[in-house]
């Protein structure tokens, strides 16, 4: 019985196939089998050893049937796995990619800045391109015979209304849309006109986005902080800024903001012209003329103010060379900008 | 405006402080220096003699020179036709730095030269300021030059020329006399600026007068015995320095007070005026010849010097012609007067002349800069043009000399810079700006010097202390006050999922230009009836405000398809603004096919269904489920296929037009033609969006009915729906069109359409309930649709 035992389970292993496990199920353990024939020989016996052997006959057939079976467990297994080896791909072809499109590198350089002022608390507010002369002049401190005012440099529907040529015209609407009422902390993003020929560096259109807190106690080191924040944001960690005293007719005082090179950490290099610093702002404390025009108080509030360009932006993080491309949609530059960075 | 250092360091002590330093100092005080420019260039030059000079044997224009520079005598060989023995001349020694060459030992045809005899060209003098003979030969210098000594230095050109980048406010500025004051204000360093001398004067033969609001004052000076002549080499040099040509001392007096006082003046040749009588008009018509010999046609708004009731001047731009210096000037008129400056910038820009003058006037005066100007050009004219006859000053009008007062508290300057700066700090600059403070009760009370015309309110003294103690040491800090909600309005909202969806779809997003040609504005869709235009555009291009957006996006599309690039989908999301509204629209565009994998053979050409379905899609994202939307088949816009558009309807409100652009019209524009939307987007934000709303999962059995219809081909698909939706209400899920057919099979002018439905109950349907609904179903279609059922 020993000797059936350790041929069977030494079958059982070798079988590589259904076929032969079949075959070894047929002779052993079938009702005619090896096994079951083993049970005739007990009616042979003395009785004294019938259960003996039959209690040994039946552990034999349990065995060998728990045998078989994993057997049969293993051979399937064996058998799945030569169906998928020969299922194998090139997985170096290329991919079905879903296609994506791409945000306007205006879009995304606007958001970016938005979503840093937005975290903040600002409200982000906009305004009609074509505005009224009062609220993109008059109100921004900016007055009649005022050079910038002058038909060579704004696009004139007729003596009232123009394309506005800052978004400092949102400003002026928000601040009498508050009417005195203060906090105020908006952006005021959008789209604006000068009249410039078309070069690398010009554009008859571009986007501008200005900012605007009034409050109590405001003051240029709250601008400061706020400015180094956004180049931080915008340019990346390291980024410092500096100011430098300027003018604008709706704040005093007023400054240009340079941001220390991100090309070159402000060693200094062909972007930065030599000097480490980049132009990129212009800010101040927005003009008291401003603020009691519009009816707050200018005793008792103060406010900061500043504007950049975003394509001005764009250029400098993607070392874009010429302004026109912004407008002209190639999708060959479109493409570039598939996130922000 | 050019600034010469050297000219600047006559009136402040400039020692110790290199141009770059100063240049720094005034760019963090907010007077920008752009650029700084040596009048000349070398190192190692030195003033020699020529001891001895002799032509080259075996040359046609070489001479070979020996050239005694005080500590040795070098050998040169020179090119110069001018070179001769006894000359002083410039050395540049060996290991001398010139712009275009390094000078070194050398051998020129078996002679040695140790160095080279210059010419200012060569050391990179503007040629403009230099004469023919200048340009063409070497530098031969007086016979006072020292040898040994400095040869810059010696001829004034030692100079940096500073390239001062002036804000609007700080026009003073543009008065040497006054930069000087800004200068030793910041270096805390005393400015001398010249005294006004007395002379004996007799009474004035001359009248002035203005008929006219844009002249308020004008001042006259008539000055005889005048003798014109060369200027000395210092003022040359002054003028040059800063661009300025020399023409005679009398000439280039008038240039070198202006400068020094900002104010323009004018000097007539008092021979050459019909009569002693200057009188400023305007309204008047005609012409003037000026100085530059051009006609200038007059406006009515024009002011003009006139004399004896001719025109002799265009104020404040440029002189006459008739009655301008020469070299036989003997006696003059000095001109010093106040004009409107909007109105010299609205002459100047029309007639295309600007002038030193009328940059001036346009900038705004010091209002005492007139009498200033007199007086200083009168001292000048006795010291260097000799004149002995002078008469008393006459002026029309008195310049505003009221002093201003602007008062300022130390604790303002400090909240407004956020910055702790002590009163003792803030009363020292304001000191060193001459604006001599007086502490009253909490308020420092400063008086404004006339040529602060910037100076009129508190913050403009709490920027001059900003800017003078520097924004360097600032520290940032973030505002303090009650917390704010921030984030984007609905709008905004809006017009972001629609991007980022539009993105996600595969689509590129694309900004263009606001002005449009004309005929751009009656081709698109929908367009905002009479478009607003632009008085002085840029070009027709650019002459009207865009009324619709697809026209402009068309253009960028054709951009791209004439660059090979046809297969896309762009998007443009913009305000369309005039005079009247506001309105957001939406452009999408498909053109060419959509590839998702070429080596499997998936592509897909973008076809009407497939920019409905972007539409859709972006609609319900923002709530607007296909239920609430009609297509209604478009035929006749001049613009889209006449079989494949749709104006899309939600609710009761048309959102805009949608399908293939016109074969004929993308054929004349030279383009292949696309599939195309513009929807405005203002319905969408007034329109109520759909709410989400979640409703148990119904878990009773779904049936799911095939049915293939016959019908005519005019019955849509929609209507089919409808019909269907009627029949089956109540225990209709969905219906699913899967097969359109046409052909052959079919008997012409009908279609088979196949639709699967899935009908489910609130608990399970029977199966006569199933009969009983297949049954209205076909029923209702074949009364309403003529369908039958195909077998």
């Amino acid at each position: 019985m020993e000797h059936i035992q350790h041929d069977v389970l030494a079958a059982l292993s070798a079988a590589q196939t259904k076929a032969e496990l079949d075959d070894i199920h047929n002779r052993y353990l079938s009702k005619k089998g090896i096994v079951n024939a083993l049970m005739t020989q007990m009616k042979d016996l003395p009785p004294e050893e019938k259960p003996a052997f039959g209690a040994k006959v039946n552990a034999l057939k349990k065995t060998l049937e728990a045998a078989y079976d994993e057997a049969v467990e293993r051979v399937a297994q064996a058998e799945i796995l030569n169906k998928l080896a020969s299922e194998s791909i090139d997985v170096t072809l290329p991919s079905t990619k879903p296609d994506v499109g791409t945000l306007h590198p205006l879009t995304i350089v606007q958001q970016a800045i938005e979503r840093y002022f937005i975290g903040m608390g600002y409200l982000v507010k906009e305004g009609p391109e074509v505005e009224r002369d009062f609220y993109n002049f008059e109100r921004a401190n900016i007055p009649q015979d005022h050079p910038a005012r002058d038909m060579q440099d704004t696009f004139y529907i007729n003596t009232e209304w123009l394309l506005r040529t800052h978004t400092t015209a949102i400003q002026t609407r928000m601040l009498e849309d508050y009417a005195g009422a203060t906090p105020v902390k908006v952006i005021c993003p959008g789209k604006v006109y000068r009249k410039d020929d078309d070069d690398a560096t010009h554009s008859h259109q571009f986007t501008q986005m200005e900012g605007l807190v009034v409050g109590h106690n405001i003051s240029m080191a709250d601008l400061k902080g706020t400015l180094e924040g956004l180049a931080k944001a915008m340019f990346g960690e390291s980024r410092v800024i500096r100011f430098r005293p300027s003018y604008f007719q709706f704040t005093e005082p007023s400054v240009e903001v340079d941001v220390s090179c991100h090309i070159c950490n402000g060693k200094g290099c062909s972007t930065c012209k030599g000097t480490g610093w980049i132009e990129i702002l212009g800010a101040g404390m927005v003009h008291p003329n401003v603020l009691s025009m519009a009816g707050f108080d200018a005793e008792k509030v103060s406010g900061f103010a500043f504007g950049l360009g975003v394509e001005r932006v764009a250029m400098l993080k993607y070392g874009i060379d010429d302004i026109r491309h912004f407008y002209t949609n190639d999708l060959r530059f479109l493409s570039a900008f598939k996130r922000f960075e | 405006m050019n600034v010469s250092t050297k000219w600047l360091s006559t009136y402040v002590d400039l020692s110790g402080i290199t141009p770059q330093q100063l240049a720094e100092r005034l760019t963090l005080a907010g007077l920008e220096v752009e650029g700084l420019e040596s009048i000349a260039h070398g190192t190692n030059l030195v003033i020699g003699e020529v001891v001895t000079c002799e032509p080259m044997p075996d040359s046609d224009h070489l001479s070979v020179t020996t050239v005694n520079t005080g500590s040795e005598v070098l050998s040169i060989v020179c090119g110069a036709p001018n070179v001769a023995a006894g000359q002083r001349v410039i050395v540049a020694q060996n290991g001398s730095v010139l712009p275009q060459i390094t000078i070194k030992k050398t051998s020129i045809k078996g002679h040695e030269s140790n160095g080279m005899i210059c010419s200012l060209l060569e050391l990179g003098v503007d040629p403009k300021s230099l004469s023919e003979s200048q340009k063409s030969g070497i530098e031969v210098l007086g016979t006072d030059a020292p040898l040994g000594g400095d040869p810059l230095a010696y001829l004034g050109l030692d100079d940096t020329i500073l390239d001062v980048k002036l804000t609007p406010n700080r026009s003073d500025c543009n008065a040497l006399w006054s930069l000087a004051l800004e200068v030793g204000a910041l270096l805390s360093r005393p400015v001398y600026l010249p005294k006004a001398q007395s002379y004996p004067e007799k009474a004035s033969s001359l009248m002035v007068g203005s008929e006219t609001p844009k002249c308020p004052v004008f001042i006259g000076k008539t000055i005889g015995k005048v003798t014109v002549g060369p200027s000395p080499l210092w003022l040359k040099r002054a003028l040059n320095a800063v661009g300025i040509k020399s023409i005679n001392n009398v000439v280039d007096i008038s240039n070198y007070v202006m400068i020094e006082t900002g104010q323009p003046l004018h000097f007539y040749d008092a021979s050459k005026l019909a009569k002693p009588e200057i009188i400023v008009k305007d309204h008047l018509k005609g012409i003037v010849k000026t100085l530059d010999e051009s006609e200038i046609h007059l406006h009515h708004e024009d002011i003009v010097i006139t004399c004896d009731g001719h025109s002799i001047g265009l104020a404040g731009i440029m002189g006459g012609d008739d009655s301008k210096i020469d070299e036989s000037t003997t006696s003059i008129v000095i001109e010093a007067a106040q004009f409107s400056p909007a109105q010299i910038r609205h002459t100047s820009r029309r007639v295309n002349l600007m002038t030193e003058a009328s940059l001036r006037f346009q900038k705004g005066l010091d209002p005492m800069a007139a009498a200033k100007a007199v007086e200083r050009s009168t001292q000048l004219l006795v010291e260097l043009a000799h004149a002995t006859e002078l008469e008393r000053t006459v002026m029309f009008g008195q310049p505003d000399s009221s002093p201003k007062t602007v008062s300022v508290t130390p604790e303002h300057v400090r909240t407004l810079l956020g910055t702790p700066v002590d009163t003792e700090t803030i009363l020292d600059i304001f000191t060193r700006l001459h604006f001599d403070p007086v502490i009253k009760g909490d308020r420092i009370v400063c008086t404004i010097p006339s040529y602060r015309l910037d100076i009129s309110v508190a913050q403009d003294l709490i920027e001059e202390v900003g800017r003078f103690v520097g924004y360097g040491d600032l520290q940032g800090t973030l505002p303090v006050m009650p917390m704010t909600v921030g984030g984007y309005d609905a709008r905004q909202t809006m017009r972001n999922r629609v991007r980022s969806l539009a993105v996600g779809y595969g689509m590129h997003e694309v900004i263009t230009y606001t002005l449009v040609h004309a005929n751009k504005t009656i081709q698109g869709v929908n367009p905002i009836p009479d478009p607003d235009s632009l008085i002085s555009p840029l070009s027709d291009e650019r002459q009207y405000i865009r009324n619709s957006l697809l026209p402009s996006v068309l253009e960028s599309v054709a951009y791209n398809q004439a660059h090979k690039q046809t297969d896309f989908q762009l998007f443009e999301i913009s305000s369309l603004s005039n005079t009247k509204t506001n309105e957001e629209r939406l452009v999408l565009i498909q053109a060419g096919k959509q590839t998702l994998s070429r080596w499997q053979h998936q592509e897909r050409a973008y076809d009407f269904y497939s920019l409905k379905g972007l539409v859709e899609g972006i609609l319900e994202e923002l709530g607007f489920s296909s239920q609430r939307l009609s297509w209604i088949p478009v035929n006749d816009h001049p613009f889209f296929h006449p079989t494949q558009s749709v104006k899309l309807v939600l609710d009761r409100t048309e959102l805009g037009i949608l399908g293939k652009q016109h074969p004929l019209i993308a054929k004349a524009m030279g383009m292949d033609p696309v599939y195309m939307a513009e929807l405005s987007l203002e319905p969408l934000l007034k329109a109520k969006a759909t709410k989400i709303k979640y409703t148990l999962i119904n878990k009773a059995p779904v049936v799911v009915r095939d049915l293939a219809l016959v019908v005519d081909r005019s019955v849509s698909a929609s209507q089919l729906e409808k019909t269907i939706a009627e029949a089956a209400k109540g225990v209709l899920l969905g219906i699913e069109i899967f097969d359109v057919y046409t052909g052959d099979r079919i008997e012409a002018g009908k279609q088979s359409v196949a639709l699967t439905l899935r009908l489910q109950g609130e608990s399970t349907l029977t199966d006569a309930e199933i009969a009983q609904t297949l049954k209205a179903v076909t029923e209702a279609l074949e009364r309403k649709h003529n369908a039958s059922l195909r077998g």
